[in-house]
């Protein structure tokens, strides 16, 4: 079960952030801010590789005290960032993973969406609850 | 990274035996001598110190020829500070030993020297343990004061004993009291300074490396077990004789042996110790020893890949970003550490550095006393992994300093998040590298720090800005819209108070604004109004204000401005009212060539096709001097109503004097405010935006740095037109009650007027200078919907006069006349048409006429004339025909009398004003004329015009219709008038009859006599009313009164002229014959062609008949009467002035009353009278009046 979801855009400014205790977003936003520079990291080490690697799940980036942080990249340089509680042993790299394409495929109807400007914070309700039901594993 | 079994092995008991942490190591430091610089007494300035510190620092590598020929690259290191306790570790490594220590002082006495020594001599006590040598440098007074210096060696056994001591040293016994002080002027360039510090350095290697070989030659079996300083309770006990033991101390030694040989540039012996070593302790479990001596064979292979690796030298990541890490390695050794490596066995391949790196630490966690050497070795394999480029174990590196937990001040907290920041930054991770600044920021200020340091606390949140996409340039910032709001806010408020709480609340307001500036779409409105209160207690510290701050570090803050409180909803600039508009005077086209429209735009730009800069240029013109308005649209989004101040407009361009306005605005409700200030120049003005005085903050509010979605032009350029004056106009007459039709916003006042039909008015108007430039040119024209010809009947204005009030200076007022005549059709419109004149007065001639002209065509005849006479009125009356249709009710009429006027610098650059007085004038009817007929009057040269004229006044009228004549019809009653009139004289018909024998028309001949006989009855009557009510007189005139062709042969003078004379006797008019039956009497005519042409083809008729009075005229006369001789007779040709003869007679047989016709008709033109015999009467001249017989 993961604690906090984020979507980051291109330009590494947060489109659309979640977490389950709504209290700590702030310390969460801190941590997902600082796991971007692993991710540039992996991105343009990625470039450096030449072929463009059609692996989009990045792995773990960081792994904190209390908590791991996940990072999947789209083609199109969207960041979604996931944080699990370093307790839970439960979630493998699997669930993850199938976690980061369930909220790609969300992220795509969204963006399919005609009254969704790209670019702008995501503030759809009914994304908000789908993606914390992919958080919590209840989809 | 960490090891799960960390803490096991240490003993939770024993005391932690702290070193301070040196974050600032490389691996390269292994192998450096440490050599302490200091800086003693106070007479020596910080920065001068500072400056020999960097020239000693540069001095990190001698060389230096062994014994044995080798050469050896020694590395050093300078500290500025060294904890003693840090010498504990010297066991363990032995580059944390402290082996030289260089003091700088300055004197200026003797005393302040022997202090310097003092102190000096008490560092090396200090260091005693393991310092091999220590130099002092020493700046003494300049120039005269150096000599005695220089002699203090000779003179040594009179100065102070400590002092003697060094001297005497320095010069002679460098044996047992190594201090050797070197004497410095201040300003000289101590040029022998490196080559002395050379020495120094090359006295140390020899200590060292005699210490080595001391070391290397001792039996390992027998060596004693080296100890790190918190293993020391661990050994109590223990078998120290066991052969695992020994192992360990053969170990460690070997690993010492490393150390030792790093140290003293013998790179390849010392990777064969460390590696020996490795083997060793692992076989013996010695994790703590194993771990540095695989940080020895790090440091050492390190050493060899990349023996340039330095401090100070900046990492350009992004240049070697493409090259690949084991390529920059193996390019970057110079070819002799390249053929070192080869040779070495032991050293690692760069990958694996990492990996051993990653081992020792594994391996120092174990212990929970070795953090800070598992922090240091974090540090330094991170350095290491920059070096190599490798980015993400480097940050996996650094993130492992954060887990190890150490007893550390708050200072040493700090320092390490500091450096943990600027290893993140060297890495590219900007992000981690602000979020360690602000936490070592929190640090500086967190309660378990005794003492506070805000103003370093918000120097670190400054440098963490840029990692969380900060810029403090508001504009920038509103630009890029980057970054994470939510961490943006905390920022910036953290940044808020540690500026307060410095002292600087200059800057607190200004990041507070900044804050309010870049981020309200971020905050909720809770928070916008929190904000809101606490910037308006912030700023009543430090009122903010837009210039640029900057602070000690030289950092300049850029001005933030409060843009959206209040949101600007609109910004419209406005033009004047239209009267004060200046406009072009008008000037002659200017010839742009056959095209009047080109669709090819040169100089580009046609494809965009409004882009935001064209729009910006606004198309009307402002006055100098003259109030420019610019109209606001402000919400107050805060919660409380909120106090605007010194509202005032940013221009640019043109000197502009701007109006502070004072505005409280109520929350969320649109307010509109007008800026007003006057151009005092002219030419081109910007306007860029307003600034504002709000929450204490003055704020320059400018249009390119609102939001992007308000849409406004960067700016918006105003003409500004040199001074103009202003009129003030005035009427003497009340203003209208409604402005109708005439809808131009040019009018200023207004005038209304109610006239009756034909009276005439004057109206005053005054115009008054009201500026402070006098008027010098001014036109006056009088518009309305009217044709020229009628409006000028009605309105009348003298243009010639108004050139002579010209010019009118300040002040001053002149005044204008304006005529007023209510102009009228007094004629009923459908009188002509159908004379409802009773038949009495009617002439015989009328029945006569019927009879004589065959029916039928007749009528058509009259209608088809009528038609055209009709049109032939309205080409006199014009656009009155409409106006005048619902005759005889009242109608208004609507003008407009335009001023144009300039003077000054205004008219110079061909600006005018206009303004315009609206006119009403309301037209009453007062009389008309119902219907008009014409009779022969007794004088052969008159005839009467006999009108009905009815009076729609309300009022008794007094009505003059002849010089002499008067006569009062009372209101709404009409009475008929006989005028008697001149006839048309022929002279002004002459012009016709000259055409006549030409191919025209009948009826167009009529229109022109028709024509040029109203006109002569509209010149000769003139009918005067007076109502006695009112007092109000006026004229009536006929203009385009329409007669028949009947009337008109009254109205005109015969072009004939008769003499009828009977019985030898003239005819007198209205005269009646009066003869017996059966008198015969002799009817002698003759006619006289008074016209200037020959008449042909006349053919004079006298024909008789009874008029009964009733409408029947008889005249089967046969029984009745007899002639004699032709009453017919026909004229082949009248020459003019000729006289054309008949002569008849006539016997009445019996009594009665009769009348004669005597008729001379001419054919209209020839042609007609050839196809058309019946249509004979062309002409028809009567002799009048009849003449009438009574017979007895």
């Amino acid at each position: 079960m993961a604690v906090c979801a984020a979507i980051i855009g291109k330009d590494n400014s947060p489109k659309f952030f979640v977490t389950i205790n709504p209290d700590e977003e702030l310390q969460f936003q801190y941590r997902v801010l600082s796991s971007l520079d692993i991710v540039e990291d992996k991105l343009n080490s990625g470039v450096k590789g030449g072929a463009d690697t059609k692996e989009l799940y990045l792995g773990m980036l960081l792994s904190l005290e209390a908590h791991k942080i996940y990072g999947y990249v789209t083609n199109t340089k969207i960041k979604f960032i996931i944080v699990v509680d370093s307790t839970n042993m439960v979630l493998r790299d699997n669930e993850i993973r199938s976690m980061f394409r369930k909220i790609h495929s969300e992220y795509a109807d969204i963006v399919s969406n005609p009254f969704y400007i790209p670019g702008e914070p995501i503030s759809s309700k009914n994304f908000t609850t789908n993606i914390k039901n992919i958080m919590t594993g209840t989809v | 990274m960490r090891s799960s079994v960390s803490y096991i092995l240490s003993s939770s008991t024993s005391e932690p035996n702290m070193s301070h942490p040196d974050y600032d190591q490389y691996s390269h430091d292994h192998a450096a001598l440490l050599v302490l610089v200091k800086h003693i007494g106070t007479q020596l300035k910080p920065k001068l110190f500072s400056k020999f510190f960097d020239r000693i620092n540069k001095l990190v590598n001698v060389r230096i020829t062994d014994s044995t020929g080798a050469v050896r690259n020694i590395l050093i290191r300078y500290v500025k500070d060294h904890p003693v306790e840090n010498n504990d570790w010297g066991d363990f490594q032995t580059h944390r030993r402290l082996l030289g220590l260089i003091s700088l002082g300055k004197y200026d006495c003797q005393q302040e020297l022997n202090e310097i020594c003092r102190v000096h001599e008490s560092f090396k006590v200090k260091y005693n343990t393991t310092l091999f040598d220590s130099r002092c440098i020493l700046f003494g007074p300049t120039k005269n004061s150096e000599s005695p210096t220089d002699e203090n060696p000779v003179s040594s056994s009179s100065g102070d004993s400590e002092h003697s001591e060094t001297t005497i040293e320095k010069f002679t016994t460098p044996s047992n009291f190594k201090t050797r002080a070197l004497f410095y002027e201040i300003t000289s360039p101590c040029s022998d300074l490196e080559s002395q510090l050379n020495e120094f350095v090359n006295s140390l290697f020899w200590v060292l490396d005699s210490k080595r070989v001391e070391r290397s030659r001792e039996k390992l079996e027998r060596v004693s077990l080296l100890l790190a300083p918190f293993e020391k309770k661990d050994f109590v006990g223990l078998d120290m004789e066991s052969r695992n033991n020994k192992k360990r101390c053969t170990g460690r030694m070997t690993k010492h042996l490393g150390d030792l040989c790093l140290q003293t540039g013998m790179l390849t012996e010392s990777l064969n110790y460390y590696a020996q070593a490795a083997e060793i302790l692992k076989s013996v479990n010695d994790w703590l020893w194993l771990g540095a001596a695989y940080e020895g064979l790090c440091a050492s292979s390190a050493l060899v890949l990349y023996p340039d690796m330095q401090r100070n030298v900046p990492l350009h990541r992004n240049a070697s970003l493409q090259e690949g890490s084991p390529r920059k390695s193996s390019q970057t050794p110079p070819a002799i550490g390249l053929g070192i490596k080869k040779s070495i066995s032991n050293a690692l391949v760069p990958e694996d550095i990492s990996k051993k790196y990653r081992e020792a630490i594994i391996h120092y966690s174990k212990y929970q006393n070795a953090g800070i050497i598992e922090t240091e070795a974090s540090f330094k394999a991170a350095r290491i992994t920059v070096e190599q480029n490798h980015a993400l174990q480097a940050a996996s590196f650094l993130q492992n300093v954060v887990y190890i937990n150490l007893q550390l001040s708050e200072q040493e907290k700090i320092q390490r998040f500091e450096t943990l920041a600027e290893l993140y930054s060297q890495i590219g991770f900007c992000r981690k590298a602000a979020f360690c600044l602000r936490l070592a920021a929190t640090r500086y200020v967190s309660p378990q720090n005794q003492a506070p340091n805000w103003g370093r606390c918000y120097a670190l949140m400054l440098q963490s800005l840029p990692g969380h996409h900060l810029n403090l340039d508001p504009v920038e910032m509103r630009a890029a819209d980057q970054g994470w709001p939510a961490l943006q806010i905390q920022l910036m408020q953290e940044l808020v108070v540690a500026a307060r709480r410095t002292g600087h609340s200059a800057l607190a307001t200004r990041h507070m604004t900044f804050l309010l500036q870049t981020m309200w779409p971020h905050l909720s409105s809770t928070e916008q109004k929190e904000l809101a209160v606490q910037l308006q207690s912030l700023s009543a510290q430090c009122e903010g204000s837009p210039v640029p701050l900057v602070l000690d570090s030289g950092l300049v803050v850029p001005p933030a401005n409060l843009t959206d409180i209040p949101i600007c909803a609109a910004f419209v600039p406005k033009d004047l009212q239209p009267h004060l508009r200046p406009r072009r005077i008008e000037c002659d086209k200017l010839d742009t060539g056959p095209f009047l429209f080109t669709p090819i735009h040169f100089g580009g730009g046609s494809l965009d096709r409004r882009s935001r800069k064209s729009s910006s240029k606004l198309d009307f013109l402002w006055v100098q001097n003259e109030v420019c308005e610019v109209q606001l649209k402000l919400v107050n989004p805060l919660p409380f109503e909120l106090k605007v101040s010194n509202m005032r407009l940013l221009t640019g361009g043109a000197v502009f004097e701007s109006v502070p306005e004072t505005i409280v605005l109520p929350p969320d409700i649109a307010t509109s405010l007008t800026l007003n200030g006057w151009a005092r120049e002219s030419g081109e003005l910007e306007l860029s935006g307003y600034s504002t005085h709000t929450l204490g903050v003055k704020s320059n509010c400018r249009l390119r740095h609102m939001p992007v979605s308000s849409n406004y032009p960067p700016y918006y350029k105003v003409q500004v037109v040199p001074a103009l004056p202003l009129l003030e106009v005035s009427t003497s007459f009340p203003p209208s009650v409604s402005f109708s039709n005439f809808h131009d916003e040019n009018t200023v006042t207004s005038a209304s007027v109610s006239l009756y039909h034909g009276e005439s008015t004057e109206c005053i108007i005054t115009l008054k200078n009201a500026s402070e430039v006098p008027v010098e040119m001014l036109e006056i024209e009088i518009n309305s919907i009217l044709e020229p010809s009628l409006q000028e009947q009605i309105f009348r204005c003298d243009n010639t006069e108004i050139n002579k009030f010209l010019p009118i200076p300040p002040g001053e007022s002149v005044n204008v006349t304006l005529y007023f005549h209510s102009v009228a059709n007094f004629l009923a419109p459908n009188a002509s048409v159908s004379p409802t004149i009773p038949q009495d007065m009617s002439s015989g001639m009328f029945s006569s006429m019927n009879t004589s002209i065959p029916g039928g065509s007749i009528p058509s005849r009259f209608n088809s004339s009528f038609r055209s006479s009709n049109s032939g009125q309205s080409s006199i009356a014009g656009g009155l025909t409409t106006l005048f249709q619902q005759q005889p009710s009242t109608s208004v009429i609507e003008g407009q009398l335009k001023l144009k006027y300039s003077g000054a610098e205004g008219l110079s650059s061909e600006y005018c004003r206009t303004c315009s007085v609206f006119l009403m004038l309301e037209m009453l009817p007062s009389l008309q004329v119902t219907n008009w007929d014409v009779l022969p009057a007794e004088i052969h040269s008159q005839f009467y015009l006999v009108l009905d004229i009815a009076n729609l006044t309300t009022q008794e009228m007094e009505l003059q219709y002849t010089p002499m004549k008067t006569m009062l019809i009372e209101g709404n009653e009409s009475c008929r008038v006989p005028i008697p009139v001149d006839r048309c004289p022929l002279s002004k018909l002459t012009g016709l009859y000259q055409e006549l024998n030409e191919d025209s028309l009948d009826s167009r001949n009529e229109i022109d006599v028709n024509k040029i006989c109203s006109e002569h009855i509209t010149d000769l009557v003139d009918l005067r009313w007076h109502l006695l009510g009112t007092d109000n007189r006026g004229i009536a005139l006929l203009k385009g009164i329409n007669l028949t062709l009947r009337m008109l042969d009254i109205v005109r003078m015969s072009p004939l002229n008769w003499e009828v004379k009977i019985n030898g006797d003239i005819i007198k008019a209205q005269e009646e014959i009066t003869c017996e039956a059966g008198d015969c009497l002799n009817l002698k005519m003759s006619v006289i062609n008074s016209l200037q042409k020959t008449l042909q083809q006349l053919t004079l008729n006298i024909q008789f008949y009874q008029d009964y009075e009733n409408g029947t005229l008889n005249y089967r006369m046969d029984t009745r009467l007899a002639t004699t001789g032709c009453t017919k007779k026909s004229v082949s040709s009248l020459e003019p002035q000729a006289k054309a003869d008949h002569e008849c007679n006539v016997i009445f047989f019996t009594p009665g009353y009769y009348k004669m016709d005597i008729q001379c008709c001419a054919p209209e033109s020839l042609t007609v009278t050839r196809v058309n015999t019946l249509l004979s009467t062309g002409h028809i001249w009567r002799f009048t009046p009849t003449v009438s017989f009574q017979v007895n």
